[in-house]
């Protein structure tokens, strides 16, 4: 394992290896480069569906694709104004927060069949989801601080779904957890491998899922929260600079840990690919969930460029009944088919 | 919570609507139809009697006030500028008692406010307006556009001015088609 960096004492490795992960491939970097491009993919897919030419002209022969790298300095230039009548710690530090929070589920979710070395538990689908879960909380709180009335109706909005949306979610999880007996993403991918990917095993499990997901992050045609041509932008109406960057990336990090968890839980995350040691057993299974989870990523932004945007009361509505409808349904499927397999 | 009656359909048709709707969705991402015109690089060739901005022939002018007069927007403005030369030498020969007038009035027109109805280019009776189909202007400073007399005097520079010309067609596939417009 790691032969060629013979200079380092091998006591370092695991660290290294830990850094590598939180840093580098499916960590700090690589998030920023995928949350650059899913942007860029989201604006241009629209822009095609809607005979529009989307950004092109901050470098025309690649298709506009460093035009949010232009918005982001054009930010980063701004001045930071917090509203009067803003609550200012948690107005100026939830931002961040946010950030890491939308972040930290990726930790848990394991990208190759050797990274129980870097995280051994045998909990980590519960310790991704509850880490998911946690970002509402900030978000009804951020909207809140920031003493305005967009903000504030976003937040109520945040509210009224996430408790609408929060049970189905729950319950895929909870069939998926039945399917496959365990709650260690390393063993549920091998259980995949094994026998056929979960999209097949419980399709109905992966709908509800990808409807949860849809509305956590915000997307077409759940995009309620941030509804922009009703409430500004919903919880973020306030936020200038910097943090208007922030806040804006946060759905499509959150995007992304769902994406992963997705590609781990339904789409037998690295599949074909299988081996040992540092190359074998992270970086090439790890790029296949990569591509998995961008997939999925591009299918679930694509949907801007088709739907309209639910209204309130029928995404709640929809919500307590036929999503609720299906997920139970898809419990019902988990169980007679972990019955039929083992 | 809401009573509203729609049409309702039966769960099997819901599904179909969205997948319905996903593939049209899809088959446009593959194969896009674009309306919208690369605009700096290509602009749409305008008639030749465009009502554009214009400017004043300084030479020309008399400043009788009629545009200023005629403006349905008040966006004509007389401005007195201090006269270089007697505007009529002649009539100042004939009757030397009269005094020489030391300012000339000359029209400003504050483009936010104009119009474009070009009631002024009509009713001026020297013809000291020159017009031009130029209709749209980009600056980076918002001192740039100010109306000052010395803009007035030349035409305002178009960012479309060396793009490419085109012509708007009608098309079945597309709907709108732009082909490139040769002659005038």
């Amino acid at each position: 394992m790691m032969s060629f960096l013979y200079f380092i004492p091998n006591s370092w490795l695991p660290l290294l290896e830990s850094a590598f992960y939180a840093l580098i491939f499916p960590g700090f970097i690589a998030i920023l480069l995928l949350a650059f491009f899913i942007i860029w993919f989201e604006r241009k897919a629209a822009a095609r569906v809607q005979m529009r030419y989307g950004p092109l002209w901050v470098s025309k022969r690649t298709g506009g694709i460093i035009q949010l790298l232009a918005d982001m300095i054009r930010f980063s230039f701004q001045e930071f104004i917090v509203p009067q009548g803003a609550d200012f710690i948690p107005f100026v530090f939830l931002p961040g927060l946010l950030l890491a929070f939308s972040v930290l589920p990726t930790v848990f979710i394991p990208i190759g069949p050797d990274y129980s070395r870097i995280f051994p538990s045998n909990y980590t689908l519960l310790l991704a989801v509850a880490f998911t879960l946690v970002i509402p909380v900030y978000l009804v709180v951020l909207g809140w601080a920031a003493d305005n009335k967009f903000s504030f109706i976003g937040a109520l909005r945040e509210a009224y779904l996430l408790i609408s949306y929060e049970v189905p979610f729950i319950l895929a999880i909870t069939s998926a957890f039945l399917l496959y007996g365990t709650l260690d993403l390393v063993k549920i991918v091998g259980i995949q491998e094994s026998t056929l990917p979960g999209i097949m095993l419980n399709p109905i499990a992966a709908i509800v899922y990808v409807i949860a997901v849809i509305r956590a992050t915000g997307r077409v045609p759940y995009d309620i929260v941030e509804a922009d041509s009703e409430l500004v932008f919903g919880p973020y109406t306030e936020y200038s600079s910097l943090m208007f960057g922030f806040v804006m990336g946060v759905p499509y990090i959150e995007l992304y840990s769902y994406s992963l968890l997705f590609s781990v839980l339904f789409l037998s995350g690295w599949a074909p690919a299988t081996g040992i040691g540092f190359l074998g057993g992270l970086i090439l299974p790890g790029i296949v969930t990569f591509v998995k989870s961008v997939i999925v990523m591009c299918f679930l932004v694509f949907l801007r460029a088709v739907y309209p945007r639910y209204k309130l009361d029928k995404a709640v509505k929809a919500g307590w009944s036929w999503v609720f409808y299906l997920a139970l349904i898809a419990l019902f499927l988990s169980a007679v088919v972990s019955r039929i397999l083992w | 919570m809401s009573n509203q009656k729609t049409s309702r359909k039966s769960a099997f048709g819901e599904v179909k609507g969205h997948i319905d709707a996903l593939a049209t969705g899809f088959k446009y991402f593959v194969d896009p139809h674009r309306m919208t015109l690369d605009y700096p690089a290509e602009a749409m060739e305008l008639p030749k009697n465009y009502r554009g901005f214009f400017r004043l022939v300084d030479e020309k002018c008399i400043g009788c006030s009629l545009c200023e007069i005629v403006c349905p927007s008040n966006a004509i403005v007389m401005m007195q500028l201090p006269a270089t030369q007697p505007p009529t030498p002649q009539a100042d020969a004939q009757a030397p008692a009269r005094p020489v007038p030391r300012v000339k009035k000359r029209p400003l027109v504050d483009w936010g406010m104009c119009i474009f109805c070009y009631f002024c280019v009509d009713v001026c009776p020297t013809e000291a307006f020159e017009r031009s189909n130029i209709h749209d202007l980009s600056y980076f400073e918002e001192s740039e556009y100010r109306p000052t007399f010395d803009r007035f005097l030349k035409l305002p520079e178009s960012p479309s001015q060396n793009s490419k010309k085109v012509v708007a067609k009608l098309d079945e596939k597309n709907g709108i088609k732009y082909e490139e417009g040769g002659k005038e």
